[in-house]
């Protein structure tokens, strides 16, 4: 199954399991997990079912396509369900055989991951899903999100469409994933990971970047103060991914590091109490 | 599923004969019935296993004691799915032994009428009792209304609901989460529960779930459920599924599964396997364990044996391959949980992944040997040790600043003396390395390597690579290595302890523990000298954060010696009391303290030791009602003979004594101890009186005590902590 039916095959999925289909947010981020309708999903009291695409930027994952595994901009796909289901693995397994894949055939294991995200203040528990090895699906009981400790537990399943799709295809390079029948990933995004992967550990420019990071920072808590808090977590958004810049150019230090990290959670937590509070009104 | 028929599932997996027949049903007529629970799971951690199926099996052996149930043996089991607990030949009736509750005083209990009061009718409801029940008792406290129940006997099937609830609740695993809207932790969502007395179901709930009868088997991926009727339908099931319930076994299989693939390509198994835990956790990861062999592209033999074995073991749990020589062959070997249906394309896959993940390591390792340590080690200021303490890049100078009071103590040669510097200077550089930031786990290791391909001598790379041990039972081998894993770890306690942070019970972040222990076990392997006052001295002026806290350095010298007493010591083990003895005159070389340990130990209960003994126990008595510390001893106030004597004795061989004791000759000092004063201070004490009126004559006396006991207690151990002296042997002799 090509990529671009491995998607609406999942969207049709999940759709049928009620799951609103949303759009990929228009910003960068490290993982499907930063997209509002995760963050501030996994908060409050209201179920929440929601299942969408979400390109992925890890700038220190760059490999100048050379890997066949990793790359520095990639596709999630994300499940979030509020409250969780009692037969999610079910769900999950379901999901891969809708994508064609004979699970039966292959060896599938949940593998302890204790997952957390510093910088969102978020962590939960849950496995990686190796399908013979190949690590292509991360699943999460959220437990605490923006500092917070969830009111209903979410689970959150977040695929790695390559993976899925190279896995699906018994290939073994990302590369040669069929993107169309004519048109493979690699045509597609070869060159911009070359490019990308130089960009992140070469030239980009690491004074823009701190300021970067200092500015929206500071345009956030502004936000905050105003009680503007999506354009506020917008700016998290940018805060993050100038940390993960800084962090492949190497101008991130281990000493910087737990400063950087604390000063984004803090917005996160700022974020999440600003939701809560705002939904108190709202009831 | 078949309903299987009555009886048929009497079979009692090798628990001996019952001469009686029984069935499965528990009912006052017939005797014993099995008790099964299962917690079904989705895949718990394999880490928590272990220590889960131990906490099962002792809680539900407790719980069933306290209740009183007799059985014939309880077993736990686990695998990734599924905690079990197995209890055999349950007896359906079990006696609970009579007992006396006290209650209400006499005067609370009845009216002045003799009725009884609201007070004594309140605790004869809540503990079921009558009046007919109880008797009155005088206590030292008045006199109280006791409830008298007699033994009694009770269905076993009324108390297992209770039981095995709380036997849930009392599971205790490292990290737990929840998963629905009950208030119920677990290491993972619980989806079933069958709990089964015989053929009965025992009804529990877990959060939403109720218990049942039904298991599940079959994996994730072809889920089947099972209704049981009895203890023995579940083990069939199991066992018809391949499902391997214990550990021990599973990990039994796994080693003849991993030993005989190995063999398919004339190796065997990478010992590291075995050693660094990685089979004992792959046993943990299925419940049905089949093996595979794989390949992996030959270039990547190039890599350090270290970095290959991480690279297969972090990420897909696989086994490398090695020559009975110890090479490593292109090869690996997979478990997998059950058998695919396609082995073929599952191997290709990891062959895939493995190579994919070999060329990551590989890309690496040539970007690191190019940095070079001597770059990595300015770089390493960037790594942060404690904020209050400093950088690693500080740690290092540190390290080589001190290392030349190790290297004193232990009379290097200059050559050696420099070469631990250098490893000092490098010891902690490899922290900025993309290889230890993705494998954690080789720091050190890749330090040695980097060194080497640096052109470090041998013995400046091996320390590096040693320094972290002792680990897992591997000890440090090189005399460097040693030094270094000592300083480092002196140097993380002193910093810690100055800077206020000082392990307490389990609390214990930094591995404080693991750092003193380490030094223990390192000193004694080498057997030079370590005087920690030394090294604190050489340490205190090199840590700024440190100033003004000496009473720190003595808090953590003293809690380095406090690990003398969990020590892995040579066989035979010392006795508590003789570790105590030493430990009360601990002085100040580790290794000094040690060696006088294992001498004493070496003298049992000679009678040379409880002579020796028993004078120090004497002058310790003594000495103890002594208002203050006595001075020196003044000759020409020696007025009895039998004070003379002892004194005489003294001046004639403390300086014997002295250099037996510090030649290192414990057990003649010993015994040279106790022949010297054992009689005569018989004599003394049998013929002088200490404590006279006259306060001079008092003092000298004590003084001469206190001679007599330090020359022995200051430098070798304070013997009256002897538990050989409790009851004394020697009071009918002495």
């Amino acid at each position: 199954m090509e990529l671009q039916r491995l998607i609406r095959t999942l969207d049709q999925f999940w759709e049928r399991q009620g799951c609103l289909i949303l759009q990929p947010y228009d910003m960068e981020m490290g993982a499907g997990t930063f997209h509002p309708a995760t963050f501030f999903g996994a908060l409050g009291p209201n179920p929440w079912q929601v299942a969408y695409v979400q390109p992925c930027r890890r700038p220190t994952d760059g490999r100048y396509a050379q890997n066949p595994l990793r790359m520095q901009r990639y596709y999630q796909y994300q499940v979030l369900l509020k409250p969780s289901p009692d037969n999610m693995q079910q769900l999950y397994l379901d999901s891969l055989r809708a994508c064609g894949i004979v699970i039966e055939d292959h060896d599938i294991r949940f593998v302890q991951d204790d997952w957390e995200s510093p910088t969102l203040g978020a962590w939960g528990l849950g496995w990686e899903v190796w399908l013979d090895s190949l690590e292509a699906t991360q699943f999460t009981y959220f437990q605490q999100v923006g500092g917070v400790d969830v009111q209903h537990v979410s689970c959150e399943i977040t695929y790695g469409l390559e993976r899925i799709a190279m896995f699906a295809h018994g290939l073994r390079d990302v590369y040669d994933v069929p993107w169309s029948r004519r048109t493979t990933y690699g045509a597609l995004h070869r060159e911009s990971e070359k490019q990308g992967s130089a960009h992140n550990f070469t030239q980009a420019s690491i004074p823009l970047y701190r300021n970067q990071f200092d500015a929206s920072e500071e345009e956030s808590n502004k936000l905050l103060t105003a009680r503007l808090l999506l354009p506020a977590y917008e700016q998290l958004l940018k805060c993050s991914h100038a940390f993960n810049m800084l962090d492949a150019r190497g101008a991130v230090s281990q000493s910087d590091r737990p400063r950087f990290v604390l000063r984004i959670r803090t917005l996160a937590k700022r974020c999440a109490e600003a939701y809560l509070t705002q939904d108190d009104e709202k009831t | 599923m078949k309903k299987p028929k009555q009886g048929e599932g009497s079979r009692v997996k090798g628990r001996g004969k019952s001469k009686k027949p029984f069935t499965l049903h528990p009912s006052p007529f017939t005797n014993v019935a099995d008790l099964l629970l299962e917690i079904g799971t989705e895949e718990l951690p394999a880490a928590y296993l272990h220590d889960a199926v131990e906490q099962l099996r002792r809680e539900g052996e407790r719980l069933l004691h306290e209740a009183g149930a007799r059985f014939a043996a309880i077993e736990a089991f686990g695998t990734p799915r599924r905690l079990v607990l197995a209890v055999s030949r349950l007896e359906a009736v079990h006696t609970l032994p009579a007992e006396e509750i006290r209650g209400p005083s006499k005067q609370a209990a009845f009216t002045p009428t003799g009725e009884p009061t609201g007070a004594l009718t309140g605790f004869l409801r809540s503990r079921g009792g009558t009046v007919e029940q109880t008797k009155l008792v005088q206590t030292d406290k008045g006199e109280y209304v006791y409830l008298v129940k007699p033994a009694r006997q009770r269905q076993t099937a009324a108390v297992l609901p209770d039981l095995l609830q709380q036997l849930l609740g009392r599971i205790r695993l490292p990290k737990t989460m929840r998963w629905d809207d009950s208030a119920l932790r677990f290491a993972r969502p619980i989806r079933w529960l069958l709990a089964l007395h015989g053929t009965r179901p025992v009804a529990i709930t877990a959060g939403r779930l109720r218990s049942g009868r039904v298991t599940i088997v079959g994996g994730p991926v072809r889920p089947r459920r099972v209704s049981c009727a009895s203890p023995a339908t579940f083990w069939g099931a199991v066992a018809k599924q391949g499902i391997l319930l214990d550990e021990r076994r599973r990990r039994g299989r796994i080693d003849e599964l991993v030993a005989s693939a190995a063999a398919q390509h004339r190796g065997i198994p990478a010992p590291e396997a075995a050693t660094h835990g990685l089979l004992d956790e792959i046993a943990n990861l299925v419940e049905r364990p089949v093996a595979f062999v794989g390949h992996f592209d030959p270039q990547y033999l190039a890599l350090p044996r270290e970095v290959l074995l991480a690279s297969m073991g972090k990420y897909q749990r696989v086994v490398a391959i090695q020559t009975r020589a110890g090479a490593l062959l292109p090869q690996f070997i997979g478990v997998l949980d059950g058998a695919p249906r396609k082995p073929d394309a599952v191997r290709k896959m990891y062959e895939h992944i493995l190579n994919a993940r070999l060329q990551d390591s590989l890309l690496f390792w040539e970007q690191d040997r190019v940095r070079s340590l001597a770059v990595m080690s300015h770089e390493v200021s960037g790594v942060t040790f404690h904020e209050k303490i400093g950088t690693m890049a500080q740690k290092q100078e540190r390290l080589a600043a001190l290392s030349g009071a190790l290297a004193q103590q232990w009379a290097l040669t200059p050559q050696e003396s420099e070469a631990l510097r250098q490893a000092c200077l490098w010891s902690k550089s490899d922290l900025v390395s993309t290889m230890v930031k993705e494998f954690p786990t080789l720091q050190g290791i890749m330090g040695k390597q980097y060194a080497a391909a640096g052109g470090a001598s041998t013995a400046v790379a091996e320390a590096i690579g040693e320094h972290y041990l002792p680990l897992a039972g591997t000890a440090p081998r090189t005399l460097l290595g040693q030094a270094l894993s000592i300083l480092d770890k002196y140097d993380t306690l002193a910093g810690y302890f100055a800077i206020g942070i000082e392990p307490t019970g389990d609390q214990d972040p930094f591995g404080l523990r693991r750092a003193a222990q380490g030094i223990v076990e390192v000193a004694w392997l080498v057997r030079r000298p370590l005087s920690l006052a030394a090294l604190f001295a050489a340490w205190q002026p090199l840590a700024p954060f440190a100033q003004g806290k000496a009473a720190a350095g003595a808090r953590a010298h003293r809690y380095i010696f406090e690990r003398l007493s969990t020590f892995d010591w040579p066989k035979p083990t010392p006795r508590r009391d003789v570790i105590a003895a030493v430990l009360a005159a601990p002085g100040d070389d580790l290794v000094n303290a040690m060696e006088r340990i294992v001498a004493l130990q070496a003298l049992g209960h000679a009678p040379e030791l409880v002579r020796a003994a028993k004078v120090v126990e004497r002058t310790h008595n003594i000495l103890k009602s002594a208002k203050t510390q006595p001075a020196g001893v003044n000759p020409s106030l020696l007025q009895e003979p039998p004070e003379r004597a002892l004194w005489d004795r003294y001046e004639a061989q403390k300086e014997r004594i002295a250099q037996l004791i510090g030649a290192g000759s414990y057990a003649e000092a010993t015994t040279l101890y106790g022949q010297a004063f054992f009689d005569p201070l018989h004599d003394f004490f049998d013929q002088v009186m200490v404590n006279v009126p006259d306060a001079a004559l008092q003092q000298n006396r004590l003084a001469l005590m206190q001679a007599i006991k330090v020359l022995y207690t200051e430098r070798v151990a304070d013997l009256s902590q002897l538990e050989l002296l409790q009851p004394s042997p020697l009071t009918t002799t002495g």
